[in-house]
């Protein structure tokens, strides 16, 4: 089969797939045109102890999954980490040069070698203001991978996510989305972000140094959160604020 | 309000328009960094942006731009055919029903909850567009990350062949086919918000 058509047969697979069942079945056909034999589509979220909308379809060996989890591998896994810094699919085999490697990584890349999993490539999947995921694909340990079929992997997991988000329901969660924070309570968390304190917030702005408090204070309860670093960390996630807000002054 | 110029201009459009290629030049040139001609400083113009091309403007109540799309007929060149038809594994899809979505441009000023807003509001517009005028099928060139934004609307997305490396991006082109249900489609993606033709003041001029 010419590769292209690996990415056409599977994308309309995909778009008309009603359940994680055929998206499983579509993923498995797309990657036996590759010569592949191992996928992982998934949210980056830790599956043992979260709640909410997320997919997770993989035919990685029947172990693999509560050992993931039982560690909480879903939000630390290294090819994970390397999601984060990547903006298009790249080589396991890149990912020493993508993040620091701690020895629990190394050790989580070693036991999916025992198990099995060889070299594999992963494409980083993500849409504002959502979790994270990404979909792997890796061979038999000891085998080549197919290189040639990169760009078709990268199709391949865009159309996949996109299928997971629509079956998963994660996308009803965004569409009720509405503005959380006033604009002076965004000036106040970004302030904050950048590590000034409410008196110096409160220079800045010109502004009361309690009004300053009050503002910081409406934004951590309308988030629900309890401390300063975690309502940075909540308005970086849903786009609020920026890393290149906080880090250009 | 949603504007639909082409180069008739009356001062309404010329105000959006001015806004408009500033705003390109802003977010294609200085934040992307896209290798593209600036006109005057100030402008981001290019060979496409002829009497030809269709522009749909987002703009607040001063017409001032928040958002805009650059529409090309495909019977004439356009960004595929003439800069990328190395994205398409078979021939670069093309007739008087199927147009390039081009440019599209969220005004940096925009804040999050605004920014998914308004970008709702072209996107619908481009549906509408589509419907009211018989284009049923938009084309168009995207990097990756953007590419999987576009699949999240929930219209009927293809992807016209492999993604290739371009200038440090990985690049792909997509066909969107419109028809009757892409409302409901982007409706169930969240994404559904269209503003009602009587607040489109420049359709009137455009066609004038």
């Amino acid at each position: 089969m010419p590769r292209f058509e690996v990415a056409e047969v599977f994308v309309n697979n995909a778009r008309s797939a009603p359940t994680r069942e055929a998206l499983y079945d579509a993923l498995i056909q797309g990657c036996s045109d590759m010569g592949i034999r191992y996928f992982a589509l998934t949210h980056h979220i830790d599956f043992g102890k979260e709640a909410g909308p997320a997919v997770r379809v993989h035919n990685y060996p029947p172990d693999w999954e509560e050992w993931f989890d039982e560690r909480g591998l879903g939000r630390t896994d290294p090819i994970h980490r390397a999601c984060n810094l990547a903006s298009v699919g790249f080589a396991w085999s890149a990912v020493p040069g993508m993040i620091k490697l701690t020895p629990d990584d190394r050790s989580v890349l070693e036991r999916a070698y025992q198990i099995g999993i060889g070299q594999g490539f992963t494409i980083p999947a993500s849409v504002p203001g959502e979790a994270l995921g990404s979909c792997s694909f890796a061979v038999d340990a000891g085998q080549r991978f197919p290189d040639e079929f990169q760009f078709v992997c990268q199709l391949i997991g865009a159309f996949a996510f996109e299928a997971a988000r629509r079956i998963s329901g994660s996308r009803d969660v965004l569409a009720d989305q509405s503005p959380i924070l006033t604009d002076r309570q965004r000036d106040c968390v970004l302030w904050a972000a950048r590590g000034k304190t409410d008196w110096e917030i409160s220079v800045i702005l010109g502004v009361g140094h309690e009004t300053v408090i009050q503002h910081l204070k409406h934004a951590r309860e309308r988030y629900g959160v309890q401390k300063r670093a975690l309502l940075a960390v909540r308005a970086l996630f849903d786009g609020l604020i920026s890393f290149s807000d906080i880090l250009k002054h | 309000m949603v504007l639909l110029v082409d180069s008739t201009i009356d001062s309404i459009a010329d105000t959006a328009f001015r806004s408009m290629f500033a705003a390109r030049k802003s977010v294609f040139i200085d934040l992307l960094k896209w290798d593209l001609p600036v006109l005057d400083g100030r402008f981001e113009i290019d060979q496409f942006d002829d009497q030809h091309a269709r522009y749909l403007i987002i703009t607040d109540a001063g017409h001032e731009h928040l958002a805009s799309a650059r529409l090309l007929p495909t019977t004439r060149p356009h960004i595929l055919d003439t800069l990328f038809p190395a994205l398409c594994r078979g021939q670069v899809p093309q007739g008087r029903r199927v147009w390039e979505i081009t440019r599209f441009c969220l005004g940096r000023q925009l804040r999050s909850a605004e920014r998914r807003q308004i970008r709702n509001q072209l996107v619908s517009a481009l549906a509408t567009h589509a419907l009211e005028t018989g284009i049923d099928t938009y084309t168009g060139v995207a990097e990756m990350a953007w590419l999987q934004q576009i699949l999240s609307f929930g219209w009927e997305c293809r992807a016209l062949g492999e993604p290739l490396p371009n200038q440090g991006c990985l690049l792909g082109a997509l066909e969107i086919t419109i028809t009757p249900d892409t409302p409901a489609g982007l409706a169930a993606g969240g994404v559904w918000s269209p503003i009602t033709a009587h607040e489109m003041p420049a359709r009137r001029a455009a066609n004038a």
